[in-house]
C-alpha cells in the first residue's frame, strides 16, 4: 500500500494536478479564478475558509457577491477588473463580505489571466484577510491620536518610535526622532539617561519629572510614566514611554502656594491696638522662613504706624526652641534698632519651663504671661495710665 | 541725594545730623570727625543721627556710628540714632550688628523727646 | 521672566565699593526682588567689596541673573590678594584679621541662600554668593 501511494504520489508531484492540490491546501489565502465577465470558474479551500461560500454554491456567480451593496453601487467590483487588465495587476484593500452576511478587512490582489496569444482569458484572485493588520492600524491611530507623548526607547538608549504629540512637544519629525538619544530632548540629559535605565532595572517609573526641550527652545515640564515591553518570548524589547505635560498642573500649584502665603500672613496679622502700640498673636510653629516673614511684616507695621512698642504674644506656639527662640531674639533686636521696643507677652509655663532649660537669655527683654499685662506695660511705657471713671461721671 | 554731604544743623544744645542715602567710605569717616568738632563748637549735649534715608547699612558704617557714640559719650553727650529703615534693621541684625550701647528711636521727634527727657534728668541731679 | 542682567566691574578704589552697591542693587530691583532682600543683596555686596579693596587691594566684581526652575541672583569677587589662610575658620563667627568688626563673611552668609568661598594662599581669593527670589 505504501509503496503504490508513493509511487502514486511522486506520479503526480509537477503535474497540473499536483498544482491544483497545492492551491487546494492553501487554507490562509482565498485563490479564485474569474472569467472576463467577474464569474468564479474556480475556488479552493482557502476561499471557502474565508468567505464561506462551498465550490458547488458558488462557481458561476459573479464575484460582486463578496462585496456590500454599496460597493456593488459604485460599481467597484467592475472597477477592479478594469484596472487590472489596464495596469497587469490591482492590488487594494477593503472591506469584504461572507456568505453569511459578516465582514472581514481584505487584502486582494487581482491579476488578469492571458493565453499564449495575449487575449484576456480570466483573473486570478488571491484574497487575504488582513484584520489583524487593521486592529494593529487601529491600535496605532490610537497610539498617534493620544495628547500625550509616547516614545518606546531601545536598550541602548536610542528612540526606536514615537507618535504625534512627541512630535509637537519635540518640535522634531518621527524620522528625525527615530534612531538618535532619548537624552538629547531634554534639559537634564543625565536625569533622563537616569530614568530610562532605572526602567530597564525595576521594569517601570512612575511620575519621572523631566522638562522635554522643544526645537525653538521652549521647555515643558512633563512626568514620565515608562514600563518595558517585552517579545513574545518574555525578552526585554524596550521602554514604552508616556510622558504627561504638567505645565498646568505646575501652574495650580503655583497658585496653591501662593494662596498658602497669603494664608501665612493672614496668619499673623500685625494690629494697631493702641496710638503708639503695635500686637502681633503668633499662632503655630515658627520657622525659619515664617519668622523672617513676621518680622519684616512687624517691621514695617512699626515704622508705619510710627509705634514705639511692639506686644509680640507667643500664646500659640506650640513649641519653641533654641533655633525658634533665636529668630525671636533677632526679630526683638532689629525692632530695637528702628528705635521700638518688644513686649513678648503670652509666655506660658510650659514656654518658661523650656526656655530656661534650654539656657535661653532673654533678660533684657520685657516679658509678660499674658497680653492684657503686656498692655499695662505698653502704656506706662508710653506714660499713659487707665484711670477708672468716678462715679460722679456716671450718666453726664 | 544719593552721596550728598553730611548735613549738621543745631537747635539748642542738640545737633541734629543727616547722613546721606548712599554715603562712601570717605563721607562715613569725615562725619565722625565733623560731628565730633561740631559737638566741641557748639558745647552740644545731644546728638540726633538720622539715618532716614540710609539704604545699607554695612559693618564698616555701623562701626563708625558706635565708635562715634563711644566718642561723643566721653565728651558727655548723649546721642540717638533715628529712623532706621525697616529692611535696613532686618539686615543690619542678620549680619550681626546690633549697635548694643546705642540709643534708637522711630524718629527724629522722638529722638528729641528722648534726648530732652535724659537731658533734663541730667540737670535736676546736678 | 526672562530678564536677563549680568556686568562686571573692577574694584580698585574706595569709591569702587559705592559703586558696586549701586549696580547689585540695580541688578537686584530688576530681577524683582524685595526691598529687604535687595538691602541684604547690596550690603553683602558692600562687605565684599569692601574686603577685596582692603586685603587685595584690587579685585572684580561680576553679576548675573540664574534663570533655571529658580529666579535668582549670583554675584561672584575675585581677587589675586593673599587669600585666606584658614577658611573654615574664617567663616566661624567672630573671625576678623583686619579693620572690620569680625562680621565679615559669616555675617554675609547669613544674609545670602549660598556662599562659596575659594581661597588659595597667594594666589587670590574667589567668593561667589546667591540669592534666590522667594517667590
Amino acid at each position: 500500500m505504501t509503496t503504490q501511494n508513493y509511487d502514486k504520489s511522486r506520479s503526480i508531484l509537477g503535474s497540473d494536478e499536483s498544482f491544483r492540490l497545492l492551491v487546494d491546501s492553501v487554507a490562509d489565502y482565498a485563490i479564485i479564478m474569474l472569467d472576463t465577465k467577474g464569474q468564479v470558474a474556480s475556488w479552493n479551500a482557502g476561499a471557502e475558509k474565508n468567505l464561506g461560500y462551498r465550490q458547488n454554491e458558488i462557481i458561476g456567480r459573479h464575484f460582486s457577491c463578496f462585496y456590500s451593496s454599496e460597493s456593488v453601487n459604485e460599481g467597484l467590483p467592475e472597477k477592479t477588473l478594469k484596472l487590472a487588465t489596464e495596469n497587469g495587476r490591482y492590488e487594494y484593500e477593503g472591506w469584504r463580505k461572507r456568505q453569511d452576511g459578516s465582514r472581514f478587512w481584505a487584502n486582494t490582489l487581482l491579476s488578469p489571466m492571458l493565453d499564449s496569444q495575449g487575449t484576456l482569458i480570466g483573473f486570478a484572485e488571491i484574497t487575504r484577510d488582513f484584520s489583524e493588520r487593521k486592529n494593529a492600524d487601529y491600535a496605532r491611530s490610537l497610539i498617534e491620536a493620544s495628547l500625550d507623548p509616547l516614545v518606546t526607547i531601545a536598550p541602548d538608549g536610542k528612540i526606536t518610535d514615537v507618535n504625534a504629540a512627541t512630535e509637537s512637544i519635540t518640535g522634531r519629525s518621527r524620522i528625525e526622532l527615530i534612531g538618535t538619544d532619548f537624552c538629547d530632548y531634554f534639559t537634564d540629559p543625565e536625569k533622563a539617561r537616569n530614568g530610562y535605565q532605572q526602567v530597564f532595572r525595576e521594569s517601570m517609573v512612575r511620575d519621572y519629572p523631566l522638562e522635554l526641550r522643544h526645537a525653538n527652545g521652549r521647555v515643558t515640564s512633563v512626568l514620565y510614566n515608562a514600563s518595558v515591553y517585552k517579545d513574545e518570548d518574555g525578552a526585554v524589547v524596550g521602554v514604552f514611554a508616556a510622558a504627561r505635560d504638567i505645565t498646568e498642573r505646575k501652574l495650580s500649584e503655583e497658585r496653591i502656594k501662593q494662596q498658602s502665603r497669603e494664608i501665612l500672613e493672614l496668619s499673623t496679622p500685625v494690629m494697631q491696638v493702641w496710638q503708639g502700640v503695635v500686637a502681633v498673636p503668633l499662632i503655630g510653629c515658627l520657622d525659619s522662613q515664617r519668622t523672617q516673614q513676621f518680622m519684616e511684616r512687624l517691621l514695617d507695621r512699626i515704622v508705619e504706624t510710627n509705634s514705639p512698642v511692639a506686644l509680640v504674644d507667643i500664646m500659640g506656639v506650640p513649641t519653641i526652641d533654641t533655633q525658634t527662640a533665636q529668630h525671636l531674639i533677632e526679630t526683638i533686636t532689629a525692632v530695637r534698632l528702628l528705635g521700638a521696643q518688644v513686649v513678648l507677652t503670652g509666655v506660658r509655663p510650659a514656654i518658661a519651663q523650656t526656655l530656661v532649660h534650654l539656657g535661653i537669655d532673654l533678660s533684657g527683654i520685657t516679658t509678660r504671661s499674658s497680653m492684657a499685662a503686656g498692655l499695662l506695660v505698653a502704656l506706662d511705657l508710653l506714660k499713659l495710665q487707665v484711670v477708672k471713671k468716678s462715679e460722679n461721671h456716671r450718666g453726664d | 541725594m544719593p552721596n550728598g554731604t553730611v548735613s549738621v544743623i543745631k537747635i539748642r544744645d542738640i545737633l541734629l545730623v543727616t547722613v546721606p542715602s548712599d554715603p562712601d567710605d570717605i563721607t562715613v569717616s569725615e562725619l565722625q570727625e565733623q560731628v565730633l568738632y561740631a559737638m566741641e563748637r557748639h558745647s552740644a549735649k545731644g546728638l540726633i543721627l538720622d539715618i532716614s534715608t540710609v539704604e545699607t547699612v554695612d559693618s564698616f558704617f555701623a562701626r563708625t556710628i558706635s565708635e562715634t557714640v563711644k566718642m561723643v559719650a566721653l565728651m558727655g553727650g548723649l546721642s540717638v540714632l533715628s529712623g532706621m529703615r525697616a529692611c535696613v534693621a532686618v539686615t543690619t541684625t542678620q549680619l550681626g550688628l546690633t549697635f548694643e550701647q546705642t540709643l534708637t528711636a522711630l524718629d527724629v521727634d522722638r529722638a528729641m523727646d528722648m534726648l530732652s527727657v535724659a537731658m533734663d534728668d541730667k540737670g535736676d541731679s546736678a | 521672566m526672562n530678564t536677563l542682567c549680568q556686568g562686571e566691574m573692577p574694584i580698585d578704589t574706595e569709591n569702587d565699593i559705592v559703586m558696586a552697591r549701586k549696580s547689585v542693587r540695580e541688578a537686584a530691583v530688576t530681577l524683582g526682588f524685595g526691598v529687604t532682600d535687595v538691602t541684604r543683596i547690596v550690603t553683602a555686596a558692600s562687605e565684599l567689596t569692601r574686603n577685596i579693596y582692603v586685603y587685595a587691594g584690587s579685585g572684580i566684581m561680576r553679576w548675573h541673573s540664574i534663570n533655571d526652575s529658580n529666579v535668582g541672583l549670583e554675584l561672584v569677587f575675585e581677587d589675586k590678594g593673599p587669600g585666606i589662610i584658614d577658611v573654615k575658620l574664617a567663616m566661624e563667627p567672630g573671625y576678623s584679621t583686619g579693620k572690620g568688626l569680625g562680621m565679615g563673611l559669616p555675617g554675609t552668609k547669613r544674609l545670602m541662600d549660598e556662599m562659596d568661598v575659594l581661597s588659595e594662599i597667594g594666589k587670590g581669593t574667589t567668593i561667589r554668593i546667591r540669592k534666590w527670589l522667594r517667590q
